[in-house]
């Protein structure tokens, strides 16, 4: 890693955000969450994602079911609960606010 | 040579090497301390767990079916520590600490914090030859059913006499194809249980750092002959102890099939045993109980079969029932008398099960011996007529039957 601590700060901040971003297109199991993040900013390895879901499930965010794989065990696949979505939409304009102000405050 | 240990992940049983194995543990306990206090603890955990095996999964192949430390290593660089789950803003207490519980000694904080995972297991079909009379077929099928293995034989028998033999071909056949259960996963799996073979690794590994120290002392007293003498019987009673935990945590899984025990905490330590004739006359209550059930499955049977073949049970229909709803309330009369029978057997098996086991499991597989013997007898002496006499059963049953519709019919018109 060895970057910036801060923009680490805030890259965590962010990663619910995301993830909450990926759920809402169409209902993902955790590796599919991990593909995507995986090469931009936002990389991610399982031990911090997983406690995030579980965290984001108990606030009624998102919920999961089991659902047979073609190879291997059943999975967890998740989508977003109707507080999910109204959170994503606070968040999502919150961005643009945020978006704006910074922009205005430049130079 | 290196040792191997097999681990169960979420389920799924892994060979690693021991040093992979010490690593693995490590991670998971830390994992474990990190989210301690997470309600979610468990679940996570599992998902974890899953997460690992399914990376564990690539690193196997046919040829190729122990893990080593270096690949579970690169699938612990690829998990990334375990965060909390905790709001963002309180992330980053968690991180030192964790790296300075990470130093301390891991084997001895695994017993204790050993996670008890694993959601339901899927149930397999496995021969088991524990208790099998030929091969195991019978037994894992009705581990399989959840139903009493003398039903099982019973039936193979019938079955291979009114099918010319068919039956017993099929029952060849199994024992090429249905896999042995041989290890406590598969165990476990044959019944549909989730079996996390951590904790019986972790105690193995205390009782064997116990030995070390015992066997270090014996080596400080310049092995003199009471020092080797204590060793020995150390060694005698740990391996004495341990295979009672072994029977002790198998007879819990049965346990569990009964009584809905989950399989989650090892039992206490059981009572001082019963004496020796409290264990054969409860494993005879218990066999007996088993007979019977069987007995009134074969009235049942006989039941259906005639129901089917000429729509009355045994020519006689009250209400004029339908067909179908005559089956569904046999099979509910059939539910009402067998699941007292069952629930009494198995209620006598709790409170034993670890000491008397053995002794339900001999009175058990003894009446199974008679039985089948009896069934094998009849058969081969009157197999031939048994199709004829099968309708002359019915005739000479009609009195009895008529006189039992009597009296409900005179119960029915008294009660108008």
């Amino acid at each position: 890693m060895g970057e910036d601590p801060k923009l680490g700060a805030l890259r965590k901040g962010f990663l619910e955000f995301l993830v909450l971003r990926i759920i809402s297109g169409s209902t993902v199991y955790a590796a599919d969450i991990l593909k995507k993040l995986d090469g931009t900013d936002f990389a991610t390895q399982e031990g911090t994602l997983y406690p995030l879901l579980s965290r984001l499930r108990r606030e009624g965010l998102l919920d999961y079911q089991w659902q047979e794989s073609e190879a291997g065990p059943p999975r967890k696949y998740y989508r977003l609960t109707a507080a999910g979505q109204r959170q994503l939409a606070e968040f999502d304009a919150y961005w643009a606010r945020l978006n704006q102000t910074i922009d205005s405050m430049g130079t | 040579m290196r040792q191997v240990i097999s681990v169960s992940l979420n389920g799924r049983a892994y060979q690693l090497e021991d040093d992979a194995h010490a690593a693995l543990a490590e991670y998971l306990d830390r994992a474990a301390r990190a989210l301690a206090g997470n309600p979610d603890q468990t679940e996570i955990l599992a998902d974890l767990e899953q997460a690992i095996a399914d990376k564990l999964e690539r690193c196997l192949n046919p040829h190729k079916t122990v893990i080593v430390r270096g690949e579970v290593e690169q699938v612990i660089r690829e998990m990334g520590p375990v965060d909390s789950g905790a709001a963002s803003g309180t992330v980053h207490a968690g991180a030192p600490a964790d790296a300075a519980a990470g130093d301390s000694g891991p084997a001895g904080a695994a017993a204790g914090a050993a996670p008890q995972t694993g959601t339901a297991g899927s149930k397999r079909l496995y021969q088991i030859s524990d208790g099998a009379l030929i091969s195991g077929v019978c037994k894992g099928i009705a581990v399989y059913m959840d139903i009493d293995v003398p039903l099982v034989r019973l039936l193979f028998v019938i079955a291979a006499v009114l099918s010319g033999g068919l039956a017993a071909l099929l029952y060849v056949a199994m024992m090429f194809i249905v896999p042995y259960a041989n290890t406590p996963e598969e165990y476990a799996a044959a019944r549909g249980l989730p079996f996390n073979a951590r904790v019986l690794v972790e105690q193995a590994k205390l009782k064997a750092a116990h030995l070390a120290d015992v066997a270090a002392q014996a080596a400080m007293h310049n092995h003199s002959p009471e020092a080797r003498a204590q060793w020995k019987a150390e060694w005698r009673k740990a391996r004495a102890e341990w295979r009672q935990e072994w029977r002790r945590s198998r007879a819990h899984w049965r346990a569990y099939r009964w009584a809905g025990v989950p399989p989650s905490p090892i039992p206490p330590t059981p009572q001082p045993p019963l004496p020796p004739l409290a264990h054969v006359i409860s494993g005879l209550i218990w066999a007996a109980l088993g007979l019977v059930a069987v007995l009134v499955t074969v009235v049942w049977l006989l039941a259906l079969f005639s129901l089917i073949t000429t729509g009355a049970v045994f020519d006689w229909m009250p209400f004029h029932l339908p067909l179908w709803a005559a089956i569904i309330a046999l099979v509910l009369i059939y539910q009402a008398v067998v699941w007292p029978l069952r629930a009494v057997r198995h209620g006598l098996m709790p409170r034993f099960y670890g000491y008397a086991y053995p002794w339900h499991s001999f009175w058990d597989g003894l009446l199974g011996v008679c039985l089948f013997i009896f069934v094998v007898w009849y058969f081969t002496h009157h197999g031939h007529d048994l199709r004829q006499s099968f309708g002359s059963l019915q005739e000479s049953l009609r009195p009895a039957w008529q006189q039992l519709v009597g009296a409900w019919q005179t119960l029915v018109q008294g009660a108008h």
